[in-house]
């Protein structure tokens, strides 16, 4: 049929089909020497699943081949002026990996910082520091929310920090280790109050009293609990800052659902020692109530669509309402110094 | 699964070795990469590979329908029948949740509001490209300028993993003579292929992801918060960053299949560098435009039913190009803004004399205006980023690596194209173990860039 042609070869120089696999070969082959072990790190922070397995088929012996040479630290020092974001490499903070269990045998002891003094029936005390830097942070489930709290504030005196993380999470520290991010967070911008909305790629094993679990028993729970804690201690600053932790909403897959459930019981029990200092926001309670996904809630007498294609994120919409509940939870502490549009 | 990234850079190795191995007995080549282009695809989502083999076995019986209809009457209607099966599985997809709201919207404001069932269905990624090649493969062979594949051919037309997930958009009269015989071994545009990987991951990776990070996401999150000079570089690096992000994928793709004996048409052609709109898009996502004139402004009377005529088919094939984007008032307008400056353009032809540089600037700036619909989620922000055009204040986001970026991005394309050209053939011409260490060496500086170890996903993946 006359009208039925490939388009025009491109010109220039062609080859064999053997020079391309050579061609495939070699990139293969200088990517194990030099940098076999990020191959295995990738794998090893990916999701269980055909991608991981096959991936980490491939990066364990490719890792082996590149940690007996010395050229993956060349090749990672001959980078490192490209390389964007902080350098936490030295920074102090970073989580325990040792998964030494939390305290001796005796009693944990309970402090004054545990209680919120409204529960207690008691007059709120304003926070010592006026609100002058809201750090928006955490996973992508703080993408959009950062922007929208920023626009909340825009206009007033109070600067917005917006610094999400795609694809981190506090199993996968070789991406990032937040124990030392949340420190150099702290450091840079001595925020006043920390919004935190993190867990969407949780899962990975950890460690608790020296022994590696599996998500998502109570020692999975117990060690993430610990590393949530410790950043909430870190963002908290001794009493003089506040943090806003939103508890995650269910996710539609069963399995991410089995996770973020965990992720939530974990955070909730961490949040418990500073209850005078860090509010938990059940986003689970507003969008999916019983933890059942839903993609809609009601707002106004009117359904309303409130996640992302991808069942895990809110979308717009949703993130307007999380900005609502924080916003609320601020002005509880901050009264005035917090927009209310 | 998304090219730049460790499970790609393991899958394609493997994908490649076995369809050069297999190629010389396409009865068992074609299935494999049939299954492996599945595969590709179920990394998104397993269920999405029925909803690509439902279109397909749809698209394919009308076809067959088609070919053995006997009156001209029964092929158009066969033919019909699919194209409304494709823009089925696109309303339903993609357009459901827009429609709801707005008509919930148009019959709460007259107190008609009754509650339509609302329901999120996930968006396939791909789905518009997809459904878009079925459609011009039923109508090419309904128009008898396509013959009709054999259905394994069709499947793997509609899902060959190169262009599946963000085109380009390429015809089954182009891509099925392909498979028709097993690709030549001893021709294989290797060098082309890796200087395009090379390119689209410098573009992708170290541009438009810097561009989007460092400037246009921070402006188009909270624009009341930037003055006059960041919101112009945040106007130019967008369009930079899409230009970079979009074409940067499509090389990628180009690339990796020529390395298995595909060629591809052509999807960018230095579009910043047009003086017109009309030559703007003959060079921008060149294969949406001619899909968007031969199934849309071509059968609506192109230009052939009078001026007016003329003017509205520009309109509408403009405007139903800017929905086929997204579901939003903003895509709307977008390719209302586009529509409008092709049907002026036609009007003034001829009557206004202005220097090259002059129509150049112009083009430029109304295109990259219009991509604040295109990149604001809403109208409330696109306002906002124009209001902030007007707002004075100082520069807060000026990095050099940022300016340096645009001004690469965009000025690269208003460059002589012919040493450019020849430098691109030095590269093509290098000997295999010189191209396998550029390629190496790029992805290892590009993957230095990447903050987080993560890649942000493809602009175009949302449509």
């Amino acid at each position: 049929m006359s009208g039925m042609a490939p388009p025009p070869p491109p010109r220039g120089r062609h080859l064999t089909a053997r020079d391309a696999l050579y061609v495939v070969g070699i990139v293969v082959f200088l990517l194990v020497i030099l940098t076999g072990g990020s191959v295995r790190h990738a794998g090893q922070e990916m999701s269980k699943g055909w991608e991981r397995t096959l991936v980490l088929a491939v990066g364990e012996p490719a890792g082996w081949i590149s940690d007996q040479l010395p050229l993956e630290d060349l090749v990672a020092d001959a980078t490192d002026p490209l390389k964007s974001g902080d350098d936490l490499g030295g920074g102090s903070g970073g989580f325990d990996d040792t998964g030494a269990a939390a305290t001796d045998t005796g009693v944990i002891g309970v402090t004054p910082d545990a209680f919120d003094r409204a529960a207690l029936g008691q007059e709120p005390v304003a926070p010592p520091r006026p609100l002058e830097t809201v750090l928006v942070t955490g996973d992508s489930m703080s993408l959009i929310l950062d922007a929208e709290l920023a626009r909340r504030f825009a206009g007033s005196d109070v600067e917005v920090v917006r610094d999400p993380r795609v694809g981190t999470g506090l199993t996968k520290s070789d991406i990032v280790d937040w124990g030392k991010l949340s420190v150099s967070q702290v450091g840079k911008h001595a925020p006043d109050a920390i919004v935190v909305a993190i867990g969407a790629n949780e899962g990975f094993p950890l460690k608790y009293a020296g022994k590696e679990f599996d998500c998502c028993g109570p020692e999975w729970a117990a060690a993430y609990a610990t590393r949530a804690r410790t950043l909430m201690n870190t963002f908290r600053q001794a009493g003089e800052a506040r943090v806003y932790w939103l508890l995650l909403p269910a996710p539609r897959d069963p399995d991410r659902q089995r996770i973020t459930r965990v992720v939530n019981a974990a955070d909730a029990v961490a949040a418990t020692a500073y209850g005078a200092h860090v509010r938990t926001l059940d986003m689970s309670a507003i969008f999916t109530p019983e933890f059942e996904y839903s993609d809609a809630v009601e707002v106004d007498g009117e359904e309303k669509l409130v996640r992302q294609a991808d069942g895990i994120h809110l979308n717009q919409a949703g993130n307007v309402i999380a900005a609502d509940e924080v916003v609320e939870a601020m002005r509880s502490d901050y009264g005035d110094q917090v927009p209310t549009g | 699964m998304v090219f730049p990234t460790v499970e790609f850079a393991v899958f394609f190795p493997l994908v490649l070795a076995l369809s050069w191995a297999l190629m010389s007995r396409p009865h068992v080549w074609k299935p494999v990469i049939l299954a492996l282009s599945y595969v590709f695809y179920s990394a998104a989502n397993p269920k999405f590979c029925l909803l690509i083999a439902g279109v397909t076995l749809g698209n394919q019986a009308a076809a067959t329908l088609i070919e053995r209809a006997d009156s001209e009457k029964a092929k158009s209607r066969f033919a019909a029948a699919a194209v409304a099966l494709d823009l089925l599985v696109l309303g339903i997809f993609k357009y459901y949740g827009f429609f709801v709201e707005e008509v919930e919207g148009v019959l709460d404001s007259v107190g008609l509001g009754m509650g339509l069932p609302l329901a999120t269905i996930a968006l396939p990624i791909g789905l518009s490209f997809f459904t878009f090649q079925a459609i011009s493969y039923v109508v090419d062979v309904r128009r008898g300028i396509c013959d009709r594949g054999s259905t394994i051919d069709v499947a793997l037309y509609l899902s060959f993993f190169p262009h599946l997930v963000a085109g380009p958009i390429v015809r089954a009269r182009e891509f099925l003579p392909q498979l028709a015989t097993p690709r030549n071994p001893r021709d294989v545009a290797v060098g082309s292929g890796v200087f395009l990987i090379c390119l689209g991951l410098v573009k992708k990776v170290v541009i438009a992801d810097l561009l989007a990070r460092e400037l246009v996401d921070p402006v188009f999150a909270v624009p009341e918060a930037y003055g006059t000079a960041d919101t112009m570089l945040a106007l130019y690096g967008y369009a930079a960053q899409i230009y970079c992000d979009f074409s940067g994928y499509t090389d990628i793709a180009i690339g990796l299949a020529l390395l298995m004996g595909f060629i591809f048409p052509r999807n960018f052609d230095r579009p910043y560098s047009s003086t017109s709109f009309r030559e703007f898009w003959r060079r921008w996502h060149m294969t949406l435009s001619r899909f968007l004139r031969d199934f849309i402004y071509i059968p609506l009377g192109g230009n052939q039913k009078g001026r007016f005529n003329t003017y509205r088919n520009l309109m509408i094939t403009m405007v139903l190009g800017g929905l086929w984007h997204g579901a939003a008032w903003g895509f709307v307008l977008w390719g209302f803004i586009h529509g409008a400056a092709l049907a002026i353009e036609r009007l003034v032809d001829g009557r206004i004399k202005a220097p090259k540089w002059v129509a150049w600037a112009f083009v430029f700036h109304v295109v990259a205006f219009a991509w604040v619909f295109f990149r604001a989620p809403d109208f409330g922000t696109a306002g906002a980023i124009f209001e902030g055009i007007f707002r004075g204040g100082s520069a807060t986001l000026f990095e050099p690596v940022v300016v340096i970026a645009i001004i690469a991005a965009i000025g690269f394309q208003l460059l002589p194209e012919r040493p450019i050209v020849a430098l691109r053939h030095r590269f093509e011409a290098l000997n295999p173990v010189a191209l396998g260490a550029g390629l190496a060496l790029t992805i290892i500086i590009v993957g230095s860039t990447i903050p987080g170890g993560a890649v942000p996903p493809f602009i175009y993946f949302q449509f």
